[in-house]
């Protein structure tokens, strides 16, 4: 692993100091993921190992924001954040609007381009859906993470930002060996 | 707030919607009052009320003031009110509260709450995938949830169970975390008052 990696492990670190921070997906608890392997220093009672459902996965993102937390909610590829669109789209960006600014979740999305080499997962896989999300959405910045110096900062802003925003922060698989 | 309090409220929104003074889509309770309100006795004011499209009694028996109901509805905002002095929070997307729900309700849970997450529904988002997804997860992690299934037989002018091909919906002889209940549409439509308004 490269620097990239260890960029994203030590970010990761950084946010599981945040006592409101909670990190849940699939393959989080446990192996399975090259993301997963970003949280093996974080405690596992910050990890919440989550079915394959991916709205509800986003939905309860959204509910433990609303309720205090900030969560770090993971999704290896854009293809499966598809799936939970109307989370993202119909509520986490649109709350705030919603109540008048009564309610301003902030959740942090950890998202992946499919990495290409020495494997090609194929179109299903290998989605970077970014300016399509910018399109639709007001108060979600979008992030990539080009390089390994844009990592922690990327992460930092996330946690700390007080501008009612949430964040997706776009990985790329094969950066994980590569940068 | 009594039976006689709601209807009441309703019929002065569709009196404003029938005068072109809300320039939004509305949904107006008719029917159901009684059961409302025998819920909401056990509904404190620390819970969380989850709504869908169709709130104003919630929020009135959830404490919000009628003027700042009302204020809101004028606003356009009746199609999902949110009032977080009150912890409503509703969505105007079938099925689109249900996780946020669950997912206060395990925000209660992890940080040793004692409050309750209460989460309205209609019969035919009692049947969708994110609803049976939502319900199976509160009742095998045993969440402060309870989702309450308010069942007139229709979504908007569809019959859920003509649709779904079944007579008995699946949750309507009980299960964990659901309470269900029925009521039969009375003078109000899905949306609007009834009438047809040239805006």
């Amino acid at each position: 692993m490269g620097l990239y990696f260890t960029e994203l492990r030590r970010s990761m670190e950084y946010l599981a100091l945040d006592e409101r921070v909670v990190f849940l997906g699939q393959a989080v608890a446990v192996k399975g993921t090259s993301m997963t392997t970003t949280l093996e220093n974080v405690s596992p009672s910050k990890r919440i190992e989550m079915p394959v459902t991916e709205e509800m996965q986003m939905g309860i993102s959204v509910g433990l924001a609303l309720n205090g937390s900030i969560p770090v909610t993971m999704y290896p590829r854009w293809n499966f954040l598809l799936l939970a669109v109307n989370q993202v789209v119909n509520h986490l960006d649109k709350l705030k609007k919603m109540s008048n600014g009564g309610y301003q979740p902030k959740a942090i999305i950890r998202v992946g381009i499919g990495s290409e080499r020495p494997l090609s997962p194929q179109c299903q896989h290998l989605g970077d859906f970014t300016e399509a999300f910018r399109l639709m959405c007001e108060n979600i910045e979008i992030i990539r993470l080009e390089e390994p110096e844009d990592i922690f900062p990327a992460y930092k802003k996330a946690l700390e930002r007080t501008d009612g925003m949430s964040t997706i922060v776009v990985e790329y698989g094969d950066y994980y060996s590569e940068k | 707030m009594t039976a006689q309090d709601l209807i009441q409220f309703e019929n002065e929104i569709a009196d404003l919607f029938k005068a072109k003074q809300i320039k939004a889509v509305i949904h107006l309770y008719s029917g159901g009052e009684e059961h409302m309100l025998k819920v909401f006795e056990g509904i404190t004011p620390e819970d969380w009320v989850m709504c869908s499209w169709r709130s104003h009694y919630q929020c009135l028996l959830k404490g919000v003031p009628k003027d700042e109901l009302k204020a809101e509805i004028l606003a356009g905002r009746s199609i999902a009110l949110c009032f977080p002095k009150y912890r409503i929070v509703s969505s105007g997307i079938v099925g689109g509260i249900l996780p946020i729900a669950l997912g206060v309700a395990l925000g209660i849970k992890r940080s040793g709450g004692t409050n309750h997450v209460h989460c309205f529904l209609g019969d035919m988002t009692s049947e969708t995938g994110i609803a049976h997804e939502c319900i199976k997860y509160s009742q095998n992690f045993n969440l402060p949830i309870t989702f309450h299934v308010e069942d007139n037989r229709l979504s908007v002018c569809t019959d859920t169970r003509t649709t779904w091909g079944k007579a008995e919906l699946t949750f309507e002889l009980g299960a964990p975390k659901v309470e269900f209940s029925k009521y039969v549409t009375g003078k109000y439509p899905h949306a609007g008052s009834g009438e047809r308004i040239q805006f």
